[in-house]
């Protein structure tokens, strides 16, 4: 191709991507650069500012409901990405096996993800009530395992872990989605050989189905690490005393004593803690 | 064609823009802490009203939950779109003064229209200004809140109507059978708005409040620790977990013996499908509890005052609030609109939303034949008497705002930041100690009045 040629087609190409980008330096780009410069400032409600250097950070730092919610959200990231990956994988390898009604099972499986959050969230509630909810009923009446009802929901000691399991309800039919597409494209004449060689069940998952499947759960922790780092909806409607980072930067910015400098600073911090998270990941887990 | 292809582009966007207002000169925005559809449905019907009586002029109504109106007001503000007019509570209302963004002038302007003395004077003293004479915003309704419980319980168990802390703990404690699914009482343990309703009735019967009369800070006292010792051992018989005024419905369910409500509560008493409306075996056959009790109304009775070392009455006043627009067509749309919402048409219309619940601010209102007369039928079934007694509450009720007549706007900051529900959280639900959880109260205080 002369250079003509291809410059004509650069521009072309320029032309045609010139929208989305516009769009992404608008909608993307610009907010996150602006948050990085409000970290840096004592942001007034009525729009006046004043240049304080690094003291959001450092007060950040010194800020003890900081590391708590840091905690949370470590503990939060660690459960609901572990399990909607195991899930995932457990249901995608069921799915894989032959049995009558199957395309029907699979597609019922994906409704918990199609479901509206908020309605879903009101029915967990639901269930949760400490005085109606068939939870309590359940354990307390009918099987009678304890004496008293509890409030999971609202006792900050559990409400944790019903978010966790309300996300890996929520959010395994995507793992399961990508994970069922890769078994699906897997040589079944591996497995064959394997067999004749003397492998049984288990040997086949760990010699064959699992370094097939290594990049599909790679990409799956990745999007649920993103995900869920930056994850607000779903928790702080089912239980807004779980204060993950997000949440945590909610209450900074809107709630309260209102400071909307330092909750950019939170927002800085998470978008580098995310970061980094990636990078680690990338790097030294999956060695991309 | 290119610049064709621009020029519509650039006309159709300009078309979705600023299409929208082209039918009002004026557009101005109404935000109303009445979120419920029904009542939604009803503001609308004096919208709608408003606008055929005022060609030019477009209201948009726009609903907000009470907690949330001042994250939605900074938001609003930091985007240069405030409303024009606002419903919200007194406290509120003092702390968006405070912040500069209300129009007091106008709003004292439309007092003396309006008639400075056909205003309930307690109510107006809630939202007057330091300076004497201006007010902040127009008192708009008022409930006045009390313990109701069950009257037949009480009887039957020997007890004493809960009108004192010694009454209540006693019945709280003998009406919990966690194991039946009973419980004795209902205060606000969430941190919510509701929690703060309760505490203060409490605090202002053992004479405990935020400010002395010289405007000092003296929230974290022996009196107020006392307060909060005894909310904490009370809350110990609310249902599980972090409650908040949506637990009333147990009360309807007959799980509850006593719970704190305003007098919006005649409303849904009175009105047995609300109840239906709500968690009961219609609803849920499987849960076998009992059904709505159609003697529930009878056999409820309401305890308004609570007296320690002294009595105590609580509520609060809705007001509007005229919020400067920096533009003085939608000034004046929002004065016109005021104006209207206080015609009496209007606004017996506005009130008869919740009978008992939304009293008047004006006492010729308050009299008005048509304002007896509700469509639910509710005061009738309560009797006159009862509800001018509930009403005349509303001129010696005590608030943290005021204190011997003079009004401390700093106190509804501290209420808009949510700083004494979060206190009761962190105390009941959170397992703080209640003179840590006070210490720590008292700091955001000072953080929030820059004292």
């Amino acid at each position: 191709m002369n250079s003509y040629l291809i410059q004509t087609e650069s521009r072309l190409g320029w032309k045609l991507m010139a929208p989305s980008v516009a769009v992404i330096v608008l909608l993307i780009v610009y907010p996150i650069l602006y948050n990085i410069y409000l970290s840096f400032f004592d942001v007034k409600l009525t729009g006046t500012k004043a240049f304080i250097g690094v003291a959001n950070y450092k007060k950040l730092i010194l800020d003890g409901a900081f590391y708590s919610s840091l905690l949370t959200t470590t503990i939060y990231l660690a459960g609901t990405v572990i399990g909607t990956t195991a899930l995932g994988l457990l249901v995608a390898l069921l799915m894989n096996l032959r049995f009558p009604l199957r395309n029907i099972v699979r597609t019922i499986i994906l409704l918990p993800y199609f479901a509206p959050v908020i309605s879903v969230v009101f029915g967990w509630q639901f269930i949760f009530d400490p005085v109606n909810g068939i939870y309590n009923h359940m354990v307390v009446d009918v099987l009678k395992l304890t004496p008293v009802r509890h409030n999971l929901i609202g006792n900050p000691k559990t409400a944790l872990l019903v978010v966790i399991i309300f996300d890996i309800w929520k959010h395994f039919p995507i793992s399961y989605l990508l994970i069922l597409a890769k078994l699906q494209s897997i040589d079944k004449q591996q497995y064959e050989a394997a067999a004749i060689d003397g492998c049984g069940p288990i040997a086949r998952f760990f010699y064959i189905t699992l370094p097939e499947l290594y990049f599909v759960l790679g990409t799956v922790v990745i999007l649920r690490l993103i995900w869920n780092l930056n994850k607000f909806e779903d928790v702080f409607l089912l239980a807004p005393n779980v204060q993950t980072l997000p949440i945590y930067t909610y209450y900074t910015a809107f709630t309260g004593i209102i400071d909307q400098g330092l909750a950019a600073s939170i927002s800085v911090v998470q978008f580098l803690f995310l970061s980094f998270l990636i990078f680690f990941y990338v790097k030294k887990v999956l060695k991309w | 064609m290119k610049k064709n292809m621009i020029a519509f582009i650039a006309t159709t966007l300009i078309l979705l823009v600023f299409g929208k207002n082209s039918v009002f000169s004026t557009t101005i925005e109404f935000w109303t802490t009445e979120t419920q559809s029904d009542r939604l449905k009803t503001i609308q019907l004096l919208m709608d009203t408003f606008q055929a009586l005022n060609s030019g002029i477009g209201v948009k109504l726009v609903p907000v939950d009470e907690n949330d109106m001042p994250s939605l007001m900074a938001a609003a503000s930091a985007a240069g779109k405030l409303p024009a007019v606002i419903e919200a509570s007194s406290e509120l209302l003092l702390a968006f003064g405070e912040e500069g963004i209300l129009n007091i002038e106008d709003t004292t302007k439309l007092v003396m229209q309006i008639g400075k003395n056909r205003f309930f004077e307690g109510a107006l003293k809630m939202v007057e200004t330091p300076l004497f004479g201006s007010f902040y915003g127009l008192p708009y309704h008022g409930w006045v809140q009390g313990i109701w419980h069950r009257g037949d319980w009480f009887q039957m168990a020997g007890l004493d109507p809960p009108a004192t802390w010694e009454a209540i703990l006693k019945a709280a404690r003998a009406f919990y059978k966690p194991k039946n699914n009973q419980y004795g009482i209902l205060i606000g343990t969430k941190a919510e708005t509701y929690a703060e309703q309760c505490f203060t009735h409490f605090a202002l019967s053992n004479g405990a409040s935020a400010f002395n009369a010289n405007g000092e800070l003296t929230f974290n006292s022996p009196k107020m620790l006392e307060t909060l010792e005894f909310y904490a051992e009370l809350a110990k018989y609310n249902p599980p977990g972090p409650q908040t005024w949506r637990a009333r419905d147990y009360y309807l369910q007959g799980k509850l013996a006593m719970f704190f409500y305003s007098t919006y509560i005649m409303d849904d008493l009175a009105l047995a499908e609300v109840a239906a409306g709500s968690l009961t075996d219609e609803n849920f056959p499987q849960l076998g509890s009992g059904t709505f009790d159609p003697q529930l109304v009878d056999n409820t009775r309401v305890a308004p005052t609570i007296t320690h070392i002294q009595p105590a009455g609580y509520g609060a006043i809705v007001a509007l609030g005229l919020v400067n627009q920096g533009d003085k067509a939608k000034n004046d749309a929002a004065r016109r609109l005021v104006a209207f919402l206080y015609e009496p048409n209007s606004y017996i219309t506005f009130l008869h939303m919740a009978p008992g619940g939304m009293n008047p601010m004006l006492r010729d209102i308050a009299r008005m034949p048509e304002y007896l007369n509700d469509p639910k039928g509710i005061f009738k079934r309560y009797g006159r008497e009862k509800i001018e007694e509930i009403i005349s509450g509303l001129d010696n009720m005590g608030s943290f705002t005021i204190v011997r007549g003079k009004t401390f706007p700093e106190a509804g900051k501290i209420y808009a930041k949510q700083i004494i529900p979060r206190m009761i959280y962190a105390v009941t639900i959170g397992g703080m100690a209640p003179k840590e959880a006070l210490a720590w109260a008292e700091k955001q205080m000072k953080k929030v009045i820059g004292k």
